[in-house]
């Protein structure tokens, strides 16, 4: 029996539909199983974690002073899982979903446009790449510099629309 | 990324070590000998210190594109006594081998 043929898209067609945040389809992106799994855990955790602060709270109130640094580490341990939480929401809705295809790629690897291996929508922003570290040519901390500040200026127009925090390098 | 895995060995190495204090030592004196000194520094201390491992997890796991789910996992490790150490070594050697690179090994190792 022939396998099917299966003609992939000489351009990018995912681009064309991606679901830019306040869409329907961004909406129906962060309403998969995976995502509703997420939805719920981070609800979970961070009710919990506040739920432990408070009780942290008591009971450095009724005397356990070592409470009190419990009763503030809680709430910040609840605030990093919405962090991580709205983190992957953006990181989904501006895009590539790494989480999804789970193998997530290799540091370096170009992002291939249509890539049959691994269906996954090109994202308008791609994800921080690895650039090649050029050694700098020439003597002197200022050509050093003026080297790594270059390799950070194509990192950014590699990468449009990236924060600047997001330089991997 | 050798800067961030080098952050992430260094606080998980502290943190693991402050939990296996905290359990092993802390614990038994404070419920045993009715001395609560060291968990009360050691629990303060770790407290704080986790979240700079969880800082620096997150770092990491970004720069080198981890799934959710990994990051999740090697944060929750540290949470665990001596899992921490495993989940230490597991993933320097993976991100070793995945750089090509020579992670240099921790002073008399072996």
């Amino acid at each position: 029996m022939p396998t099917p043929v299966v003609t992939k898209p000489t351009y990018d067609t995912a681009s064309e539909t991606a679901g830019r945040p306040g869409t329907l389809d961004a909406m129906k992106r962060l309403w998969t199983p995976a995502w509703i799994v997420r939805h719920v855990a981070m609800v979970v955790l961070v009710v919990g974690f506040l739920a432990l602060g408070w009780w942290q709270i008591s009971r450095a109130a009724s005397g356990n002073t070592l409470s009190w640094a419990y009763a503030v580490q809680w709430p910040i341990f609840a605030g990093f899982v919405v962090f991580v939480w709205w983190r992957e929401l953006r990181h989904t809705l501006r895009g590539r979903s790494t989480l999804a295809s789970g193998a997530a790629a290799a540091p370096g690897e170009p992002v291939t446009p249509g890539d049959a291996a691994s269906p996954r929508s090109t994202p308008a922003v791609r994800r921080p790449v690895r650039v090649t570290r050029v050694p700098a040519t020439g003597g002197g901390p200022e050509d050093a510099d003026l080297a790594e500040y270059n390799r950070y200026l194509t990192w950014l127009n590699a990468n449009p629309g990236a924060k600047p925090g997001d330089y991997p390098g | 990324m050798g800067g961030a895995l080098t952050r992430y060995r260094v606080i998980a190495w502290i943190v693991g070590v402050a939990l296996v204090v905290l359990v092993l030592i802390g614990m038994p004196l404070k419920y045993a000998a009715d001395e609560p000194i060291v968990v009360e520094v050691v629990g303060t201390a770790h407290g704080w210190l986790y979240m700079l491992y969880l800082a620096a997890t997150f770092d990491l796991g970004r720069r080198v594109n981890w799934p959710l789910k990994r990051m999740l996992l090697v944060m929750l490790a540290g949470t665990v006594p001596f899992v921490s150490f495993v989940a230490e070594r597991k993933v320097t050697r993976e991100l070793a081998a995945r750089l090509g690179e020579q992670i240099p090994e921790p002073v008399a190792a072996g």
